[in-house]
């Protein structure tokens, strides 16, 4: 393997052959410590596949050129692959050499070979295959959604019974696919900033944190670092406040109406908390690529929120002291830790297996290290816990945020005529409340982009929900689970 | 459930009195801008529609056209031409006609 | 730019058509048409102890047959839109179309394939709700003049901030 290392921020991106990519592949997929964190394509002057791989010593992308419209079936050397094969797919029209049936996913059922593609239209259209695995026996499917619950996002689940169990569940997301990677195209990092601040609103600071630092890596600059920590305070907001609703949805989905109104009003005091903090109940229009465009209101931010964390605790120590609602929790929708490094899985949903995956360990937690909240039960109540942990972890961290000092300020980005961008690439991260969101950035000569990855913790985590269903439940855990997983529609289809 | 039962009385009551009365969680809400028409001139209101990342803000001859209804407040607006962007403290947008929603705003500060 | 004459009586008797059949029970039901979820948070949020819209007689209901108000949020995503049609078909008149947050009045995303870019291109809306997200104070305030118990404040705004209104 021939290997052109350029260290960036932690990340070694690495050349591979395409005869040598399963080899290397299946290494990776076995070192201790090393998990796919994500896999995609380019179209340029030819198509090249990247995978992301996430390790000890920080991120590595390989890199390989796909001739002839195939490269080999990596999702079976590493399961989490699947998803992106299929996404691959659809988007590149290159595919797996073993020729087994892809899904189609993201684009939706009149999507013609005319259809907008980030590469090329498939050769052949993909399947409507429903899951990687067969359902045996006898079952019905009935099809629920995509306009569901009142106040929940559209998402089209098909439902496989034998009456009451929950047999298979398979997810449609293609009605909310928007194009954002496609609209990206073209566009300024800081034009597209808006954009990738609304791919997943709900982890809108993770997932434009993620972006902004792609953008950065690939201008070979960094935000300085009270900008860097006033980041990082707008990331654990995001985390506490997406904690508390997903509390509030437990409560909802076990029917427990008095333990839902408690924690929405734990939410609804984060939020004001928020925008009295940042100027926005989301924390939207916080960063941007160089640097942040607002610093939060300190004064305002220790007053508020010890009362609004205090609430959260208060809800959630009565929730743990109700039996009629942690029975409803315990060994539902469990998964093991095998499930969890098999599938690529991240944020509490892979803590509470035991699998302690985290992105908090470099820029700014660096110097402000983060204690990784686990657990061991697989179940909601794991997750549950591993919530509340992290909540009272992150109210510690923006405590030491605020003391080491937060601002409101950026670099100038090198643009054509100001500096020298040259063309470059570069991948970014945080840690959203629902898990590792990635993001990878290409920019030409003019500094626009020419590929924007976006890869929002939702996309790791929606591959574990079945799994998660399938394990002796019914279809009423079926909302318990997905309040547990507290993933978005949004987050997915993009 | 006594739990629950005496942990609510103790709380309280938090429902806002809105509509009936104002609310003041409302301060701290963002809101759409107001243009400070003797400061815009036709350069400073080109740069703040080219500031704009949606469709809320464009020019037409000595007229900034402003459709509050595309707004999301975000601010760069403001961030481009301080002088002449205020904040309007008006979250109560809602309107039976998407036209009412087209502001226009003269361009006075190019007037001798 | 003032509705013409047509339009403002229209929208007048609109109002007190709806006005006199809703009294003051109305119900909704949601419909997300591509959003980002966080107008979806803030709807659910109506319901959460500050806000509690029983209080006004708004009810949410997820069964279309029963819903008066259709409150529609997202940019109207090309993939969804038969989907949209379908349970907004599906309400018995008298009804309302209430669009909800900047993406649905479109003013984040442009017409192009994957999306029509507002709620207005598939869907008669009667109320347009702007933000991003629409704070559910901003929400209560909407229904309240989809209804009409609430009177619009928009006509008179200038969004001129020289010593006049603002």
């Amino acid at each position: 393997m021939t290997t052109q290392a350029a260290a960036i921020r932690g990340t070694v991106t690495t050349r591979v052959p395409a005869a040598d990519l399963e080899r290397v592949t299946a290494d990776l997929a076995q070192a201790p410590g090393t998990r796919l964190a994500d896999m995609f394509a380019s179209d340029g002057a030819t198509t090249v596949l990247r995978l992301v791989w996430a390790r000890e010593s920080g991120y590595l992308v390989t890199e390989t050129e796909i001739e002839g419209g195939q490269y080999p079936a990596l999702s079976d050397i590493a399961p989490a692959a699947f998803v992106e094969e299929c996404e691959i797919y659809e988007q590149f029209g290159i595919r797996p050499a073993t020729g087994k049936p892809l899904n189609r996913l993201m684009l939706p059922p009149h999507a013609g070979p005319d259809f907008p593609r980030l590469g090329h239209a498939p050769a052949q259209p993909p399947q409507e295959v429903h899951a990687p695995h067969t359902v045996g026996g006898q079952a019905f499917e009935f099809p629920f959604g995509p306009v569901r619950q009142v106040g929940v996002e559209s998402l089209y689940y098909g439902l496989v019974t034998s009456g009451e169990e929950v047999v298979d569940v398979y997810l449609f997301t293609w009605h909310k696919h928007r194009g954002v990677e496609w609209r990206l195209r073209g566009t300024t990092p800081r034009e597209a900033m808006f954009f990738a601040e609304r791919a997943e609103g709900l982890s809108a600071v993770a997932v434009g944190w993620a972006f902004a630092a792609a953008a950065e890596a690939a201008l070979g600059v960094a935000p300085p670092p009270a900008a860097d920590r006033t980041r990082a305070v707008a990331l654990e907001l995001e985390r506490l406040y997406n904690h508390a609703a997903a509390t509030a949805a437990l409560c909802q989905a076990t029917g427990l109406t008095v333990g839902q109104s408690a924690a929405e009003i734990a939410l609804e005091q984060l939020l004001r908390v928020n925008a009295a903090a940042f100027g926005h109940r989301y924390l939207f229009g916080v960063i941007e690529p160089g640097g942040t465009r607002r610093a939060p209101d300190v004064a305002v931010l220790r007053r508020g929120l010890p009362a609004a964390y205090g609430e959260l605790r208060r809800a959630a120590d009565a929730l743990l002291r109700t039996n009629s609602f942690v029975d409803r929790l315990e060994a539902c929708g469990i998964l093991t830790a095998e499930h969890a490094r098999r599938l690529g899985l991240v944020g509490p949903v892979a803590r509470a297996t035991g699998l302690a995956v985290d992105a908090r360990r470099d820029g700014p937690y660096a110097a402000h290290p983060v204690t990784v909240v686990t657990g061991d039960g697989g179940d909601v109540f794991s997750r549950f816990q591993v919530m509340l942990g992290e909540a009272a972890e992150s109210v510690r961290l923006i405590g030491e945020f605020l003391d080491a000092g937060t601002a409101a300020e950026h670099i100038a980005l090198p643009e054509k005529g100001n500096g020298e961008p040259g063309a470059g690439s570069g991948l970014g991260w945080a840690e959203s409340s629902r898990g590792e969101a990635l993001a990878w950035v290409a920019l030409d000569e003019d500094g626009r982009i020419t590929r924007a990855r976006l890869r929002p913790g939702s996309v790791r985590n929606w591959r574990g929900f079945d799994d998660a269903c399938r394990s002796q439940n019914v279809f009423t855990d079926i909302p318990i689970i997905e309040a547990s997983f507290w993933l978005t529609a949004a987050g997915l289809a993009r | 459930m006594p739990l629950w039962f005496a942990r609510g009385l103790r709380r309280g009551v938090v429902t806002t009195r809105y509509p009936a009365r104002p609310d003041d969680s409302a301060a701290w809400l963002p809101t759409p801008p107001a243009f400070r028409s003797r400061r815009l001139t036709r350069d400073l209101v080109d740069r703040m529609v080219a500031a704009c990342p949606g469709t809320a803000l464009s020019r037409r001859d000595d007229t900034l056209v402003f459709d509050v209804g595309a707004c999301t407040s975000c601010g760069r607006c403001a961030e481009a031409a301080p002088e002449a962007v205020a904040s309007s403290g008006e979250f109560e947008l809602a309107a039976t006609s998407r036209s009412v929603l087209i502001k226009e705003i003269p361009i006075r500060g190019d007037e001798p | 730019m003032t509705p013409s004459l047509d339009e403002a009586e229209a929208a007048r008797r609109l109002r007190d058509t709806i006005a006199a059949q809703f009294g003051r029970s109305l119900h909704i039901r949601t419909l997300d048409t591509g959003s980002c979820a966080v107008c979806e948070q803030e709807i659910r949020l109506l319901s959460a102890p500050h806000y509690d819209l029983h209080r006004l007689g708004f009810f949410f209901t997820p069964a279309p047959r029963h819903a008066d108000l259709l409150l529609v949020t997202g940019p109207m995503v090309r993939a969804f839109d038969v989907a949209a049609r379908k349970t907004y078909e599906a309400m018995p008149g008298p009804k309302v179309v209430v669009a909800t947050g900047a993406c649905a009045l479109g003013g984040v995303y442009p017409k192009d394939p994957f999306v029509h870019g507002d709620v207005g291109q598939v869907l008669p809306v009667d109320v347009w709700i702007p933000g991003c997200p629409p704070s559910p104070l901003a929400l209560l305030h909407g229904l309240g003049v989809a209804v009409g118990r609430l009177a619009e404040k928009t006509p008179g705004l200038t969004f001129i901030a020289d010593g006049g209104q603002g």
